[in-house]
């Protein structure tokens, strides 16, 4: 039995009301819907938020689950609108300014440090693209999904995403460039 | 949040505009500098094709391009674990909405919001009473052995004298109908079911709404 088919049997339990079986998918799932807000927000506070939000969501919307994509497609919808939401909400347009602003902790070991001022230049790079870029960029580079995919869960369309991808790699490049 | 965020209106998909501060330009030898960025962030940069294996144009490019899209390949190689904390606020606030198990429950910002199911049960019938043809109606229990997967996973949150199973914002209703005689009960069947539909989500906000139409007698 492949992963799928687990997940199936458990979202087929949870929709039956069986809280241990959604507890499952939490476990499997959840740090799927906490990377994404993480990387498309770009900070763990509003990150923490949206993967709960979208984690209970998930739960209430359950039974009208169908399936025709897997739990995990799914689930990357409910989060990932989510996260739009909240963008559209906190404009992080500052963003980018937390890539000279970053200050270094003194009794860290130099590699250490370098490596966070590193995480820290690409999380900001990647939430001060523009929403559709920024998506196409997460889903595609950081999560690894094909672009058909991405047109499914943003409602989009492959030559859509192909085109985001396109513009975010390029602008990604030339932010990284300037930083290093 | 709607679809048309997730898209970049009045540009057209398949034609990339300029950036502001302007695309990067070809080579030299002619490469599209936005096909090597993506063979370097796809970790490609290594894979030279024949041009490439000749000019060095290219060859830089791509190693330039290849250690500025190194960091974004590490982390996104990172393991990223789901905070404890969140966890935890997951299962206590999905405890809370089957504790709630015959009121739909929103949990707003200054609160929670509850209806009760009789509630549900009330705007779906009279909406239905509304429909050309449909006679009388009233709430009537899904026999188990027809219960759909929604209704199952409602089965539980089942108010005991309403025919209407809610949970979250979640409802699923069951109505029997007596229609006129001479009707179209397809449609009859149908507009019952658009009508009670609509009413539920207008006035009680519930997202996944089904709704169970039995048509059980006709009346001359």
């Amino acid at each position: 039995m492949g992963a799928e088919a687990e997940d199936s049997y458990l979202v087929r339990r949870a929709q039956e009301g069986y809280l241990d079986a959604y507890a499952e998918l939490v476990d499997r799932h959840g740090p799927l819907a906490y990377r994404v807000a993480l990387r498309l927000l770009g900070n763990h506070h509003d990150a923490e938020d949206v993967a709960q939000d979208a984690l209970v969501a998930a739960w209430q919307q359950l039974p009208g689950f169908r399936a025709n994509s897997s739990f995990s497609t799914w689930l990357y919808r409910i989060v990932t609108r989510r996260a739009l939401n909240q963008v559209t909400r906190t404009r992080t347009a500052e963003s980018l300014d937390r890539l000279g602003d970053v200050a270094t902790a003194a009794g860290e070991p130099a590699r250490d440090v370098e490596r966070e001022l590193t995480v820290d230049a690409v999380t900001a790079a990647v939430a001060a693209l523009p929403p559709p870029q920024r998506v196409a960029i997460v889903l595609h580079h950081f999560e690894g999904l094909p672009n058909q995919d991405i047109a499914r869960i943003t409602g989009s369309t492959v030559p859509a995403v192909r085109s985001h991808l396109f513009r975010g790699r390029r602008t990604l490049t030339r932010t990284l460039q300037e930083w290093r | 949040m709607n679809e048309q965020a997730m898209t970049d209106p009045g540009q057209p998909a398949d034609d990339i505009q300029p950036l502001p501060g302007g695309a990067a330009p070809p080579l030299p030898c002619g490469a599209e500098s936005d096909e090597l960025i993506e063979q370097a962030a796809r970790g490609r940069a290594g894979q030279l094709t024949g041009h490439q294996r000749g000019c060095p144009h290219c060859q830089a490019a791509l190693r330039e391009f290849s250690l500025v899209w190194e960091p974004v390949r590490n982390l996104a190689a990172e393991q990223v674990p789901l905070p404890a904390a969140v966890r935890t606020a997951v299962s206590r606030q999905i405890r809370e909405l089957t504790a709630d198990a015959w009121y739909t429950l929103e949990l707003a910002d200054g609160g929670a919001i509850r209806i009760a199911a009789r509630v549900v049960a009330r705007i779906a019938r009279d909406a239905a009473r509304q429909v050309p043809g449909a006679r009388v109606v009233f709430g009537r229990s899904t026999r188990p052995g027809t219960a759909g997967r929604a209704e199952a996973a409602t089965l539980g949150h089942r108010h005991p004298n309403e025919a209407v199973g809610v949970m979250g914002r979640t409802a699923v209703v069951d109505l029997a109908v007596t229609a006129e005689y001479g009707q179209d009960l397809d449609a009859v069947g149908r507009g019952v079911q658009e009508r009670a539909i609509a009413a539920l989500r207008a006035q009680a906000g519930l997202n996944d709404v089904m709704v169970n139409v039995t048509i059980g007698d006709v009346a001359t």
